[in-house]
């Protein structure tokens, strides 16, 4: 690979297009042009300047993973966080351990309160047609001997899965502030490549 | 030296730098490769990062003979946030040192 300023700043743009706004990648941009320039006047040549830079690609994956994180920040959604928390994972190997295994075990703990709670919520009706039918003679399945007791189950039950879908919800918000948190955290201390410099 | 010892330590360098003169990022990308031997790049989007948390600023100043620098200035929050961080940063290097050279009275 060409070590000249021409290729770094090809390779930052080409890994930033289409994530960073045009103008917020002209100013990052600009620091590493400005960068060469000054050092070409201060007498290194193009190639030692790329070198004691770092791999272009390294740093475009750490601008990238920054802004998503941001971005996810700023207007919360599930495609924001997932493409903040992908970006994060490209900054090194470990972050499969440290990013991957922790998001997945949150977004399954989450479904998992969720589907309980849409379980209960839905099974408090039944369980009131039940024990009305019961009420009414009809003979269905007898899950209770009283069936008054089992209209007020039906509507405890339903009022617990409600609560716990609530609640889910609120949990998510949680772990969506400790989430951004941590990856900017992550992001401060990773690095690309682990066995440079 | 580990890597992620570096970058950890990496702000708080970019932040003292800052808070002895403003600096261009040529400039203060040789103050700390000078000392601490790390990829040089990281430090841009490090202040960038530092830009969009309000920690400092930036302003362009011609330069003598030629087009002009991008300098960066730390704002009133990004010195207290450099006070405060330096001072946690000698307490813990104190009590690292003291636990590597193994005296025992720093317990009490």
């Amino acid at each position: 690979m060409l070590q000249t300023e021409q290729e770094f700043i090809r390779i930052l743009r080409s890994r930033l297009e289409g994530t960073l706004p045009e103008e917020e990648l002209n100013d990052i941009v600009s620091d590493y042009a400005e960068h060469f320039r000054i050092g070409k006047a201060d007498g290194r040549s193009e190639e030692e300047l790329f070198c004691s830079l770092g791999s272009p690609d390294d740093v475009a994956r750490e601008i990238r993973a920054t802004h998503l994180v941001k971005k996810a920040e700023d207007v919360k959604s599930c495609k924001n966080i997932f493409h903040a928390m992908l970006a994060t994972l490209g900054l090194g190997l470990f972050n499969l351990v440290f990013v991957l295994i922790p998001f997945i075990l949150l977004v399954v703990l989450l479904l998992v309160v969720f589907l309980f709670g849409i379980v209960f919520a839905i099974a408090g009706p039944a369980a009131f047609i039940y024990s009305v039918l019961q009420i009414l003679g009809i003979p269905a399945f007898a899950i209770w001997q009283s069936p008054v007791a089992g209209v007020f189950f039906s509507i405890g039950i339903t009022t617990f899965g409600l609560l716990l879908v609530i609640g889910d919800y609120y949990l998510a918000r949680f772990f969506y502030r400790i989430g951004i948190r941590y990856l900017k955290w992550n992001i401060s201390v990773i690095t690309g490549t682990e066995d440079e410099a | 030296m580990n890597i992620q010892f570096k970058k950890g330590v990496l702000e708080i360098c970019v932040l003292s730098v800052l808070a002895r003169k403003d600096c261009y990022g040529y400039e203060l990308v040789g103050e700390i490769s000078k000392r601490i031997d790390i990829s040089e790049g990281t430090i841009y989007p490090l202040l960038h990062r530092l830009k969009d948390v309000g920690y400092v600023t930036t302003y362009l100043q011609e330069s003598a003979g030629g087009p002009s620098r991008k300098y960066y200035r730390l704002t009133e929050a990004g010195r207290k946030e450099e006070h405060e961080q330096k001072e946690e940063w000698m307490r813990f290097a104190a009590s690292v040192n003291a636990l590597l050279e193994g005296k025992n009275d720093a317990a009490d």
